[in-house]
Order: structure tokens, then C-alpha cells, then sequence
């Protein structure tokens, strides 16, 4: 594990409107944070004293280098709250990047990125690698959320070039319905076409349950990318045990995932 | 009002010794690691220098390996958190052939927590760390008090009868001391303390978690899958504190361990003062992997502004609030 914990100090808070936000931070020394992978993730706590004990966990948006990185997150609980609030100069303490991320994108194959909502960073910083690699069209990012506001850094896709196809529930912007209508229509001209792809998903978790469905139903390969409370991030706490398929009935989230695949997930 | 504290010279951090001992053991440091906060260890090996430890104490042990409870296992609450992760442990015989190892290689005070699922299998467990681990375990902490397990594991942490019994038929089958970890659900704290001493245990470690619950209302369902489960951080020191305070005032002889909440130096100056004479660090290193270095700073420091130069002086030292002035009406 190349994971490290680190003091770090807020150098912006960009607010998206909805709720969303992507902080940037800056770690006061080098860490490996340019070493994560998508889907590899770090907590995160403020200065917050013993009213909110634990970290929040955050996959990783973007990094530059490594002191600089970013992360996306909505106001849900108590603890985004307090990160919304958070003004440049304000200390962070934080550890990663941790976990196991996303398969890099392969020749001859098209990966398919299921987002939804607050689960766009991961599948955007694969689709941001994709694009430095000169290969934006390796992935195809599939985007869904409630409402236009539910969508956002849309621009940073459309400006390196990956395919994108949106759906809003409330119809606001881009296909009427829900992102998993749009990956099912997506499989059906790949089988038409007889063309090789792999399905990336993060999301709300009735999101990805019904990825999972159609991408085991259609025998293509999925991967999930998970969330569960956790308190620690590193394997010790034991909280965000994931329900799987095989020799053990739990695996966790933290040192395991966030990415299963889907077929090992023990899900109805 | 009463009268200030006497004053001591305060020393420099480096004059303060932070070396103690607890039931005939050594240790550099009063701060252990707590149960189910540390895994076995490896983990923090990336974060922390574990050798500056004062002792750890490992993920609890059974005989046969356990899975754990559904999921969700954990939810924050105010200064604290509910856990129900049931006791998910990988077994005697892969903690003495995997974990072990690493832990004694340390050079700190390596205790085991352990429990058993009936009166049998807890004498089994003892016995087989005990045979199986040679000079390298220091103590068995015995928890007779963690709220997630059935079988009637409630009345070896609350019945001093059924404690005394089961505290008795392990410290018979293992040659390591063995320090019972105490429930707060208990009602009579000092009852069971004295039961567990008289039964030959080395000392005890207080507090385990306290049973508590949460609920999402939206969802009208607890926030744990198993209802209920053990709370633990700032919120329940205050119960620690005074449980500590208890027991040692009740049996002066009796090593303690105290835990709940410690976060900071002040709050393990506050459990020594109490008398307890180690203290564990639990659900403070989830959030800071090397919680344990900086309380030990933080402690050597304010001992130092407090001019108490040996951490075995400041166990038990509380002083009572003077009486008031008797009310004479005028």
C-alpha cells in the first residue's frame, strides 16, 4: 500500500450549485496522491474537534502533482456540510489514496462509464486519463442524475472529447429517464455492431444494483464502484464489510473495492 | 471555593518518564492500542511508528474464525459511534501462525483480547493462545462484555457470579495473565471488578462499549443492521471515567486499564488521575492512524507543565473537592 496521512490545507472551494462542490487541496509535503488510480479514494476530516469523530470518504476527482488534488462532493450529511463551508487555508487532515481502483481502459474494447450524480469522479478522472493518454474515445461516459443541477463538470468532458450522452430524470437536459435506460440502448447497438465493451459504473446504490442486472443479463463485463460508511478507510474497522459471492460472505470496501466486479457482489 | 492545586516546578517534556508498569509487565509508555480499533497491527505499519507504543491490544480471538453481522455495521452519533461489526476475527490458529509474528517482532507490550462463544470454548481459546504462543504474548485480555454476541454472552459481563466462574476456569488453563475488559452494561461495576480479582484475574480493562442505538427516520429502520450496538468515543468517557474512579477507590490493588474516549494527553492524564494506570486509545485511531504518538507527546508535555515528572505518580492522585463552609442562617 503506497497510502500515506497527511496534513493538507484547502486552496479553493468551487461551488456547482445543488449542493455540489469540488474542493482543492494542497498536501503541506510530497504524498503519493499522483500515484491513484480512478476509483482510489481519501478520507477526509476538518478541524472538526470530537463532534464529528470520523473521516468522510471521497474518491479522487483530479490530481496535478503530488501536493495538488481535488475532490467532488454534494452536501448530505453533517460532515459535507462542514465541507462546503470550508474556506482557502483551512487544515485538512488526510489519508491515501486508498483502495483499488477501476481496470485501465484496453485495446479493442470500449469502456462504458455509468455515472450518477455524486459518482462522477472516479469515471471522470478515467475519462480524463483516457483523453491525456490521446484516446478520449476509449471511454464513453453515461451520465444521470435528477435535474440539470445533477450534472456536473460536464464541460471538462466535452472539452477533452469523450463521448458523452446525458439523462436527467426530469428530462432538464439530455434524455428524458434514467442513465441505466441509456446504458441498455448503448449494449444494444454494441451486440448490433459486435463490438467489445466493459461497463464502469458508480453511483447511488439502486443505480448500481440495476447496472449490475443488466450488465450480468447482457454477459458483459461490469464493475462496480461501491460506497459504504466507513470510519477508518485502511482495513481496521471492519464497518464497510460488502456482501459477496464465495469463499467468505464479506469483503470490504476500503481494501478490497471500492471496485467489485459485478458478479461478486451479493446483491438480490 | 477551594484551594488551588500545590504547585510543582513544571520540567522539561524530556524529564518526564513516561515508563510503567501494569500487573508485573513493563511498559515504555501507559498508551495501548484498544481492541477492534488495531486490527492485528499491520495496517498502521504504513501510517506510525508502532514501536513508540506502549502496548496494543488485538482484535478479539475466538477459537474457530467468525464472518461478522450484515451491514451496516457502523454510524456516527454525537462525539462518538455505534459499531455492531460482530466479532469478525480470523481464529486462534491464524492468529498464532499469521498475526502473531508481526506483533511480537514490535518490541511493545502485545495483548490479546479473547472470547469464546459458551463457558467451553472461552477456557479452549485461553488455552490454545496460551500453549500456542510461547513467550510471546504478554497478556490475554478477556472480554466478557461485547455487547454483539448472543448465547448468553450478556451474563458473563453482568452476573459477578458467572464472571468470577468463567475468569476462574481461564486463568486455570492459561499460563499468561489474564486482564478481564469489563462492561459498562453491568450494574454493579465494583461487584463484578471484585469478583474477577478474587478469581485470580490480573487486572481489569474498563470500559467495553456501551449498548446504544440509532435511527434514520426517513427510512423509519436503525441506522445498524443488528439494532443495537456499542458505543464508543468522547461520548462515553464521562461513564469511563467515573467507572475507573470507582473500582479503584473499591480495590487499590487492582491493575487497571482504562478506556473510552481518550483523544488527547488530557484525557489520559484525566483516566491516570482517575486510577487507571495504562490507558487505551480505541476510536481515535480511525480517524488519525498515529493518534497514539501524538497523545504521547501530549501527555509528556503537560506532565511536564504540571511539574510530575514519573507517570506511576500521577495514577490515582485525585483530590477530593474541600467541604463547603457550613450554611449558618442568618
Amino acid at each position: 500500500m503506497s497510502a500515506s496521512t497527511f496534513s493538507a490545507t484547502v486552496e479553493a472551494r468551487r461551488t456547482l450549485g445543488g449542493g455540489y462542490f469540488v474542493l482543492s487541496l494542497c498536501a503541506d509535503a510530497p504524498t503519493p496522491i499522483a500515484e491513484a488510480t480512478p476509483g482510489q479514494f481519501v478520507m477526509v476530516r476538518g478541524a472538526w474537534g470530537r463532534d464529528l469523530l470520523n473521516p468522510r470518504a471521497f474518491s479522487v476527482l483530479a490530481f496535478d502533482d503530488a501536493r495538488r488534488f481535488s475532490i467532488l462532493a454534494k452536501v448530505f450529511g453533517r460532515g459535507t456540510a462542514r465541507l462546503a463551508e470550508a474556506e482557502p487555508g483551512d487544515p485538512m487532515s488526510v489519508t491515501g489514496p486508498l483502495g483499488r481502483g477501476f481496470p485501465a481502459p484496453r485495446e479493442g474494447r470500449v469502456q462504458l462509464l455509468v455515472a450518477g450524480g455524486v459518482g462522477l469522479p472516479p469515471l471522470h478522472l478515467q475519462a480524463r486519463q483516457a483523453a491525456a493518454a490521446g484516446r478520449p474515445a476509449a471511454v464513453e461516459m453515461l451520465y444521470g442524475g435528477r435535474s440539470r443541477a445533477d450534472l456536473v463538470l460536464v464541460d471538462d468532458l466535452e472539452g477533452w472529447g469523450t463521448p458523452l450522452a446525458l439523462a436527467t430524470e426530469d428530462g432538464s437536459v439530455g434524455a428524458r429517464g434514467r442513465v441505466t435506460a441509456l446504458l441498455e440502448e448503448r449494449l444494444a447497438i454494441a451486440r448490433a455492431r459486435g463490438e467489445a465493451v466493459e461497463i464502469l459504473a458508480c453511483g447511488p446504490t439502486p443505480m448500481l444494483a440495476a447496472v449490475r442486472r443488466i450488465g450480468l443479463d447482457a454477459g458483459v463485463a461490469t464493475f462496480l464502484c461501491l460506497e459504504e460508511q466507513m470510519a477508518c478507510g485502511f482495513g481496521v474497522c471492519l464497518g464497510c464489510a460488502v456482501p459477496v459471492h464465495g469463499p467468505r460472505p464479506y469483503r470490504y470496501c476500503c481494501t478490497d473495492g471500492p471496485v467489485f466486479p459485478a458478479e461478486e457482489v451479493r446483491w438480490p | 471555593m477551594s484551594a488551588p492545586p500545590p504547585a510543582h516546578a513544571p520540567l522539561a517534556p524530556e524529564a518526564v518518564d513516561l515508563r510503567t508498569r501494569f500487573a508485573g509487565l513493563e511498559l515504555q509508555t501507559p498508551l495501548l492500542a484498544a481492541s477492534g480499533c488495531f486490527a492485528y497491527g499491520q495496517q498502521f505499519a504504513a501510517f506510525t511508528d508502532l514501536r513508540r507504543l506502549g502496548g496494543l491490544v488485538t482484535k478479539g480471538i475466538s477459537p474457530a474464525p467468525r464472518y461478522g453481522n450484515p451491514v451496516p455495521r457502523i454510524c456516527e452519533t454525537a462525539a462518538g459511534m455505534l459499531n455492531s461489526i460482530g466479532l469478525e476475527n480470523v481464529g486462534v490458529d491464524a492468529f498464532l501462525a499469521d498475526k502473531l509474528p508481526f506483533l511480537r517482532d514490535l518490541g511493545v507490550s502485545v495483548w490479546v483480547n479473547f472470547f469464546g462463544t459458551d463457558f467451553p470454548t472461552y477456557v479452549e481459546c485461553a488455552e490454545r493462545l496460551s500453549a500456542g504462543a510461547g513467550a510471546g504474548i504478554d497478556v490475554l485480555e478477556m472480554n466478557i462484555s461485547c455487547p454483539n454476541i448472543k448465547h448468553g454472552g450478556i451474563e458473563f459481563g453482568t452476573v459477578p457470579e458467572v464472571a468470577h466462574r468463567l475468569t476462574k476456569a481461564c486463568v486455570e488453563a492459561s499460563s499468561i495473565p489474564i486482564v478481564v475488559k469489563l462492561s459498562p452494561n453491568a450494574g454493579d461495576i465494583v461487584g463484578m471488578a471484585q469478583a474477577v480479582k478474587e478469581a485470580g484475574a490480573a487486572g481489569v480493562s474498563l470500559i467495553n462499549t456501551i449498548t446504544g442505538m440509532a435511527i434514520d427516520v426517513r427510512r423509519r429502520r436503525p441506522r445498524i443492521a443488528t439494532t443495537y450496538g456499542g458505543l464508543s468515543g468522547p461520548a462515553i468517557k464521562p461513564i469511563a471515567l467515573r467507572m475507573v474512579h470507582q473500582v479503584a477507590r473499591a480495590l487499590p490493588d487492582l491493575p487497571i486499564c482504562g478506556i473510552g474516549g481518550v483523544m488527547s494527553g488530557e484525557d489520559a492524564l484525566e483516566f491516570l488521575m482517575a486510577g487507571a494506570t495504562t490507558v487505551q486509545v480505541g476510536t481515535a485511531l480511525f480517524a488519525e492512524p498515529g493518534a497514539i504518538v501524538r497523545i504521547t507527546e501530549e501527555l509528556r508535555a503537560l506532565m511536564g507543565e504540571l511539574g510530575i515528572a514519573d507517570v506511576v505518580a500521577a495514577v490515582g492522585v485525585l483530590e477530593a473537592i474541600p467541604p463547603e463552609v457550613p450554611y449558618v442562617p442568618a
